[in-house]
């Protein structure tokens, strides 16, 4: 039930030896891969374990760039394996920075700054838990090629469809003598689950009943009903020492378990971080991270070619010759964890007729909007699914919907529909990742099919009010999810019937969804949630996009095993040789 | 005076009030701050839950009034980002905003002082034509465009100056420069023109034929007279100042009050939003309220006039 996998063992031996001797290209072993079935945490252990230098960036699978629920960024694509997390065995992890202890500084540089230190109030992944994640530990972590290790948990396994058990390394303390063990474990899990502390996160452990000190290293979660993300959840709970928490705010204070010290974080500008003089995990690369706030894009540009910054997240795609050209720095984008869609409101006429959402998706042309906003970013369209290849339940055999506006046309006729339609199409304002000017491609190409198309921009608090609250949302939106665990089922709830977020009543759908929750089986989860995007391909709930890019840059001296997944953690980074 | 200073009083009260009016509402039309800050997919049940535990549950005009009873203490609520209190919030971050307004002032008035005196002085030249040219494109220049102008060239390129953030004097000069050159220009156009306008005036012209020197009567009878409205526009300026704040800083970097209410705004952190609008209308009611105190100085008319 331990969700590790050794690489060679799900492999076919053939393609891991062409993979390690060089003999493909990272682009298909990873198309290879798929087709062969494997998981992606095997895809990604193989590349790792090849390694190379290509810096083709944009090759692997998935990624992101504007928050979360919340904000913005992150990135991917693990170059050579080497990751420096803390995890104590990361078996695929390779060489790390030469030398000894960790040495120099590297300056970070994002749009937003941090919310807040306190990580159970806040699901902020790029900025904050980002941050979070070098001062504080997890139980277990995922590293940059997306596979789950230890890190205070030293194993876990689910004991039964309704219980996971955690075995705890039992030499950790905070730095203020607190010994961390599984009564500390408990603590942090009541901590979030109490209502008076009104955690913002408590929705991550709605299934979790209790949590459970078995003995000191030993932690029991038991789950209302088969909870099999909750390892991938884990990978993102931080844990706090109670008896400082209960004398410090830590919401601006720090002190934890991480291999970096809070020095110091003025709001809006930076935040420091040192490395411990003493970690019990895999050393560090750099000696101090600096964390800016840099709003603007065009000052982060400026900023890291004046030799400011090492490291940009969020790069706009006009600026990539210019940083290319420098000599000094390299900009990179692969394909977020992030997935870019027209949610449509299937509650409606004429879209509650499949035929005309099947029309839209017809009619919108991904190659083009790819190329004239995300040009040589290798944007490529969604294959016919909301879920991207590093999501646990990706559906591999699917295909994108194709352009086809006379295909389009006809299913309009077919469907009744008039030419010249009023349709309204909503987007949230300055949020997404050139979401307003995709939001208009995609009008003009659904005007070429006969709908008569009004854009409405809002901000994006009155978008959710809309979306969410009144259930009210326009019968065209474009929104973007992401979901942090990359388990199938968390982005596939979305559009559950039922659902807050859902306008696409498919009860088919819905039944396949209930079905899969109710296992912790992966070859059964995994089956089910193939019929389930297969479904929703050929009903068509939404017109399905491509995952949005995420864009980052680098100096040259700087080597950062990017990731689809939002983390931006300076223990992934290293100096060259 | 007395009387005349109540009265001010009252209106600048009443502004206030108004501007917090207004803010308090038109936040509460824009979405909800329980949805913004919690992660996708939670549950309705929970995020009602959140909502109450900040009172944004109880009917719009009860949290009117009681934001107000606690305003009329000092009590702006605690940052919903931040946990912290709001009103410290914003008074942390004035110090670094005021920094940036205070000397982009000083230096507009350097600026557009010098180039309004010195466009009257050589009068259809070609320096005129240079002043005034410059103050056209700077009062046309938008402050988000000038700046990363002045980034691209000053940071990126040339790499004498930093390219945003805080530190010595030279994280200084970008910033302040950038928000300076609108008001320099405005203060330069109205201070040519109204020196030229009090040019042809009876008193000058009986200065001049007292027989004192073009300098002593642009600078003593001229400029006087000249900076009423000057001193007007100064006072608009100020508030400008700070309202450039907001983008200047973003562009910048600048850990100032402009950037924390942008990023209020976009959190829907309310507290904050509304500590920020009180501490900003009532600075600027009060710079107008200096102003206006400044006349009477400059021209005694005003005081008397004042007192009927």
């Amino acid at each position: 039930m331990r969700r590790k996998i050794d690489v060679r063992n799900v492999i076919p031996e053939d393609l891991y030896r062409d993979a390690l001797s060089g003999k493909i290209s990272r682009r298909s072993l990873i198309r290879r891969g798929t087709v062969l079935g494997l998981s992606l945490p095997g895809i990604a252990g193989l590349l790792a374990a090849c390694g190379g230098d290509d810096d083709d960036s944009e090759a692997t699978t998935s990624s992101d760039l504007t928050g979360g629920s919340t904000a913005t960024v992150a990135a991917t694509a693990t170059e050579s394996a080497g990751s420096a997390s803390p995890a104590s065995s990361t078996e695929t992890s390779g060489s790390q920075t030469g030398g000894s202890g960790p040495s120099g500084s590297v300056t970070i540089a994002q749009g937003n700054d941090l919310d807040t230190l306190d990580p159970h109030q806040t699901a902020t992944t790029n900025t904050d838990q980002s941050v979070i994640s070098h001062l504080y530990t997890s139980l277990i972590i995922r590293n940059p090629d997306l596979e789950l290790v230890p890190a205070l948990a030293e194993t876990w396994e689910a004991t039964s469809d309704t219980t996971w058990e955690f075995k705890l390394r039992d030499d950790i303390e905070f730095p203020n003598g607190e010994k961390l063990d599984a009564n500390t474990v408990k603590w942090n899990v009541d901590r979030v689950l109490n209502p008076d502390t009104n955690a913002r996160i408590r929705s991550w452990f709605n299934l979790v009943d209790e949590c459970r000190a078995v003995d000191d290293t030993t932690v029991e979660f038991v789950t209302s009903e088969p909870y099999p993300a909750l390892a991938d959840q884990l990978s993102m709970f931080f844990l706090l020492a109670p008896e400082w928490a209960a004398e410090h705010n830590p919401a601006s204070e720090a002190m934890g378990t991480g291999p970096y010290e809070l020095v110091e974080w003025i709001k809006d500008d930076h935040l420091t971080i040192k490395a411990k003089a003493e970690y019990w995990g895999d050393p560090v690369s750099f000696e101090t991270v600096t964390f800016r706030a840099v709003p603007e894009a065009s000052s982060r540009v400026s900023g890291l070619l004046a030799g400011d910054f090492q490291v940009l997240t969020t790069v706009p795609p006009d600026d990539f010759p210019r940083i290319n050209d420098s000599g000094d720095a390299t900009a990179g984008s692969l394909a977020s964890t992030r997935t870019a869609m027209v949610n449509i409101n299937c509650e409606v006429a004429p879209f509650d007729d499949p035929k005309v959402r099947q029309a839209l998706n017809y009619a919108v042309n991904k190659e083009a909007i790819a190329e004239a906003l995300f040009s040589g970013l290798n944007v490529e369209p969604s294959q016919g699914q909301i879920l991207t290849p590093a999501y646990f339940g990706f559906n591999p055999d699917l295909e994108p919907y194709p352009y086809d506006p006379d295909m389009a046309r006809q299913l309009l006729e077919e469907a009744g529909v008039q030419d010249g339609t009023e349709v309204e199409f909503t987007v949230p304002i300055g949020r997404y990742l050139l979401g307003q000017e995709i939001t208009q491609v995609i009008a003009g190409q659904l005007q070429e099919v006969g709908f008569n198309v009004t854009i409405t921009e809002i901000p994006f608090s009155v978008f959710l009010d809309k979306l969410i609250t009144e259930h009210s949302m326009s019968p065209l939106a474009y929104i973007t999810y992401a979901w942090p665990t990359l388990d199938a089922d968390g982005l596939l709830s979305l559009l559950q019937k039922g659902n807050q977020y859902s306008y696409w009543p498919n009860q088919e759908y819905s039944d396949l969804l209930d079905e899969a929750r109710s296992t912790t089986d992966p070859d059964t989860r995994r089956d089910l949630y193939a019929q389930a995007t297969a479904i929703m391909r050929e009903d068509a709930g939404v017109i399905f996009l491509f995952p949005q890019p995420f864009t980052y840059a680098t100096v040259n001296s700087i080597e950062w095993d990017v990731r689809p997944d939002d983390w931006v953690r300076a223990f992934e980074m290293r100096q060259k040789e | 005076m007395k009387g005349y200073l109540l009265v001010r009083l009252l209106e600048s009260i009443v502004t206030i009030w108004g501007v917090l009016t207004i803010m308090f509402f038109s936040l509460r039309l824009t979405g909800d701050p329980a949805l913004v800050m919690l992660p996708i997919g939670t549950p309705p049940e929970q995020v009602e839950e959140f909502r109450r535990a900040l009172g944004f549950d109880r009917p719009v005009i009860i949290q009117y009034f009681d934001f107000f009873g606690r305003a009329l203490r000092g009590d702006f609520g605690t940052s919903i980002r931040f946990d912290e209190p709001a009103l410290s919030l914003v008074l942390e971050r004035l110090p670094r905003t005021a920094e940036l307004a205070l000397l982009a002032m000083v230096v507009a008035i350097l600026l557009g002082g010098f180039a309004g005196i010195i466009a009257t002085i050589k009068q259809n030249s070609v320096v005129e034509l240079l002043a005034m040219g410059a103050a056209l494109f700077g009062q046309a220049t938008p402050v988000f465009w000038l700046g990363i102008m002045l980034i691209l060239l000053f940071a990126a390129r040339l790499q004498w100056l930093p390219s945003g953030g805080t530190g010595g004097v030279s994280h200084l000069i970008l910033p302040v420069f950038t928000l300076a050159v609108f008001s320099s220009a405005s203060i330069a156009r109205l201070l040519r023109s109204s020196l030229l306008e009090i040019q042809g005036n009876d008193y000058v012209r009986t200065a001049h034929a007292k027989g004192l020197s073009s300098r002593k009567v642009l600078f003593t009878h001229q400029l006087r007279n000249a900076l009423i409205p000057v001193v007007t526009v100064i006072g608009i300026q100020t508030g400008h100042l700070l309202g450039g704040a907001v983008i200047t800083e973003t562009i910048f970097s600048w850990p100032g009050a402009g950037r924390l209410i942008v990023q209020a705004i976009q959190n829907r952190d309310f507290p904050v939003v509304q500590a920020a609008a009180a501490v900003f209308a009532t600075t600027i009611v009060l710079i107008n309220f200096l102003v206006d105190l400044t006349y009477s100085v400059l021209d005694p008319r005003i005081r008397i006039s004042g007192d009927n």
